[in-house]
């Protein structure tokens, strides 16, 4: 009986210890350990485009997706910032000192609807 | 301290009077230029302005752009015609008011004259011109003016105005609106080319 109880225990714990090792493996059978430190994901970087002398400046800007681009008119005159392919979203008219912050998610061609001839690019990296 | 003081007062005399002298030099000039390319039956006078005769011209010369916008406003059905001509009344306005600004400043009041009743007088047949018209033909006019009324007024500003500039705001300011002017013949040229398709 002794000798019975000693296997059964035996027989328990080694089941425990199959069970444990088998949460913690992947679909594939191949044990994954938990990393040790978080890796924090990179802050979004601010990026800002001058409105001035009826340009855009930088007219090509390069960013990260995630990143925000801060329009700032310094012209005397109202502007906007307005997807150019296929006007999916536009600034209200910005007048002079006032800013407005775009959320890149994907290259885009830009342009002042209020003067077409005012043209820019953002490449998202 | 009296002697800096006066000295102080000749300073200040001597620039104001320059300031006025320069300002009342590339208005007049503005204003022949205006005249030689937008009102050629005035090309063979030669003004001779004062200040507030020179603020009144620079003023009459934006209003008139902006009487012709709403003459568009009210005749044309073309979209991209009345966003243009709602663009025009904006941005000189804007500029009307950025010259009043420094008009207030140089201590200038706008006073009429005949060569700013010459302009109205002149512009008033380029209105009857408009307003007889209808249609494509309108807009056709409308732009066609545009684009030749803001050529003539950036080449005069560019070649004239600006290198005759000493005082450091003004040609600041006649920089500034080059630009402008330059975005509106571009914008004009579009629909020119847009309507002449």
């Amino acid at each position: 009986m002794k000798i019975q109880r000693v296997v059964f225990k035996k027989v328990v714990c080694l089941l425990l210890v199959l069970v444990t090792l088998g949460s913690c493996s992947s679909p594939s059978g191949e044990t994954t350990p938990a990393p040790d430190i978080a890796i924090e994901e990179p802050k979004p970087a601010m990026h800002s485009v001058e409105i001035t002398q009826m340009k855009f400046f930088p007219a090509e800007l390069k960013v990260k997706k995630g990143d925000k681009v801060v329009f700032v008119n310094h012209d005397l005159v109202t502007h906007d910032v307005t997807e150019e392919t296929k006007k999916t979203w536009s600034s209200s008219p910005l007048a002079t000192d006032q800013t407005w912050v775009l959320i890149t998610t994907e290259n885009t061609n830009y342009f002042c609807s209020i003067h077409p001839v005012m043209k820019g690019k953002i490449i998202v990296e | 301290m009296i002697y800096s003081n006066l000295s102080g007062n000749q300073i200040f005399k001597n620039k104001t009077m320059k300031l006025n002298k320069t300002f009342q030099t590339v208005c007049a000039g503005s204003a022949l230029l205006v005249i030689l390319f937008v009102s050629p039956a005035f090309s063979q006078t030669n003004p001779k302005l004062s200040d507030a005769e020179v603020a009144s011209v620079a003023v009459v010369a934006n209003q008139i752009d902006i009487s012709y916008a709403e003459i568009a406003k009210k005749k044309s059905k073309d979209t991209e015609v009345l966003k243009f001509a709602q663009t025009m009344i904006n941005d000189h306005n804007a500029v009307i008011g950025q010259a009043a600004v420094l008009a207030k400043k140089l201590g200038v009041t706008p006073k009429d004259n005949a060569v700013s009743q010459g302009l109205l007088k002149d512009a008033e047949k380029t209105k009857k011109a408009l307003r007889s018209k209808s249609g494509n033909a309108f807009n056709k006019a409308y732009v066609d003016n545009e684009v030749a009324y803001h050529k003539a007024v950036i080449a005069a500003v560019e070649g004239l105005l600006i290198p005759e500039t000493d005082n450091a705001e003004l040609k600041e300011l006649l920089q500034n609106v080059v630009p402008a002017l330059k975005a509106h013949l571009g914008h004009a040229e579009m629909l020119q080319k847009n309507i002449n398709k």
